[in-house]
């Protein structure tokens, strides 16, 4: 990463876009805290990351490396990380019935993840991700590997966690997608932001007007590369 | 916040076909001894303390065997099978993480210990020694088990392969362990002495000698062994401590 700048502000849905390898997934992991800057300053929430405590207790994340624990079923699953909030008691089996709900697993929710799809684990995923109600929401490529109806599904819940207040971040490699949800998108190459702005923001930065974020989004990468 | 890694643990990892393998092949190993031990006509020969001190060395050397085997993949399982990073996303902090797994690996080490009192209670049928054996088994077990999971858990998080740690692990133990199959004459060797004075898996075996031979059964008479583990403990604690401290650094996934 080289002199990269970003301000979220709250409640806001946040498009992260870059081609591979750009920096995307690097950047979720630093403001994260899953992996150490060599320098400079994030606060999420206006806490430092040092505060690990505060920062695991008001963000969700659904990070690149997809692994779950294949023995467990989904309610085991969701119960250890409700555990590990202090998440206890009604409250626990309450949030875990509802999220599973949410993200249409009920039906399943006592299998063993071990049989589950891609589709599923995807949905799973998110649902660990909401397991501590959190106000900022990290997804790195939430709906990659889902069917139509499912990237649809999965949108659908995260524009109704937006409209409730919660702050996403999304790094996502398909650009409708980030058109349809995002209301300001940063455009990542080689590890540097080349672009930031709402749509018609980056339509006039780049001089592209009436285009489509996919031919901003190549301008740009291929200018910068 | 630990307790929580150590019950998945226990669910995912100990509670499962290959845990209870590991018990049931301990179970028939020390079958297998207590039986030649008892029966055998040339092994009957010899005095009944030297039969449990065979015992004693098989139940140990059994118990670190699995205990190495298993701690060499309960840490980087988690970096191999993609769960840790969702797992350090949580408030788990590194400290919880290690401490949650070695209670995992104790508590595997207390089901072979477990598995293992009837066959000491048999061996040492007619003798009073069968306490003294019990604790003894106990104490010097555990700080041998604690200070290899230190060695192997520091091992795990340098290298973050299971595969590098097993086979280092291994190495490792195999080097502490080749100096018991000594003879004589290579044991009285000076630099054979200094070696065994520092070797926890020396210190072990003549600590139990001290008590099942010689009746040394109190722990002031066996200070010169238990002080040398406790040391082990220590530096494995602190080898371990620092290999932590870089993992932090380095970050909890690699930026490779």
């Amino acid at each position: 990463m080289d002199g990269l700048n970003l301000h979220i502000k709250k409640s806001e849905f946040f498009g992260f876009l870059g081609p591979n390898g750009a920096g995307k997934t690097t950047t979720i992991r630093m403001i994260t805290g899953i992996l150490t800057p060599d320098h400079g300053t994030i606060r999420i929430d206006g806490h430092p990351l040092e505060d690990k405590q505060k920062i695991a207790s008001v963000i969700g994340v659904i990070p690149e490396s997809r692994g779950f624990y294949e023995w467990m079923t989904a309610v085991e699953y969701l119960g250890f990380f409700a555990d590990l909030y202090g998440i206890a008691g009604k409250e626990k089996e309450e949030r875990i019935n509802l999220l599973l709900a949410e993200v249409d697993l009920i039906k399943r929710k006592n299998s063993r993840i071990g049989t589950y799809s891609r589709g599923m684990r995807q949905r799973l995923g998110l649902a660990r991700a909401l397991i501590n109600n959190p106000q900022i929401l990290f997804l790195d490529e939430p709906t990659l590997g889902l069917d139509p109806q499912g990237q649809e599904d999965i949108q659908l819940l995260l524009k109704k966690l937006n409209a409730k207040g919660v702050t996403v971040f999304l790094s996502s490699h398909l650009l409708n997608e980030v058109s349809n949800l995002c209301s300001r998108i940063g455009i990542i190459n080689n590890g540097t932001l080349v672009a930031e702005g709402t749509i018609h923001e980056l339509q006039e930065k780049t001089k592209l007007k009436d285009k489509t974020l996919t031919d901003i989004f190549l301008h740009l990468t291929h200018k910068s590369s | 916040m630990f307790t929580h890694i150590w019950k998945k643990e226990i669910q995912g990892e100990l509670y499962t076909w290959k845990s209870m393998l590991w018990l049931v092949i301990a179970s028939l190993l020390f079958s297998f001894t207590s039986y030649l031990l008892l029966t055998n006509k040339e092994l009957s020969l010899l005095d009944q303390t030297e039969l449990l001190w065979l015992l004693g060395k098989i139940i140990v050397g059994v118990a670190l065997l699995i205990l190495t085997i298993d701690a060499s993949s309960i840490i980087n399982v988690e970096f191999e099978r993609e769960t840790a990073e969702s797992l350090f996303l949580s408030p788990v902090s590194l400290r919880d993480f290690i401490l949650g797994k070695l209670l995992a690996s104790i508590t595997l080490w207390a089901a072979v210990f477990l598995v293992s009192i009837p066959y000491i209670i048999v061996t040492s049928a007619g003798s009073h020694l069968a306490w003294a054996f019990i604790g003894y088994i106990a104490l010097l077990g555990m700080l041998g088990v604690v200070g290899f999971v230190f060695l192997i858990f520091g091992i795990s998080l340098l290298y973050r392969s299971s595969k590098n740690t097993i086979t280092t692990s291994l190495i490792i133990l195999l080097a502490f362990a080749t100096p018991a199959l000594f003879t004589s004459a290579l044991k009285n060797d000076v630099v054979s002495q200094v070696f065994s004075k520092i070797n926890p898996i020396d210190n072990i075996f003549n600590s139990l000698d001290n008590v099942l031979v010689d009746y040394k059964i109190s722990v002031i008479e066996n200070w010169q062994f238990l002080l040398p583990l406790v040391i082990f403990c220590a530096i494995t604690f602190l080898f371990l401590f620092l290999s932590a401290k870089r993992f932090t650094q380095q970050g909890i996934i690699r930026n490779d």
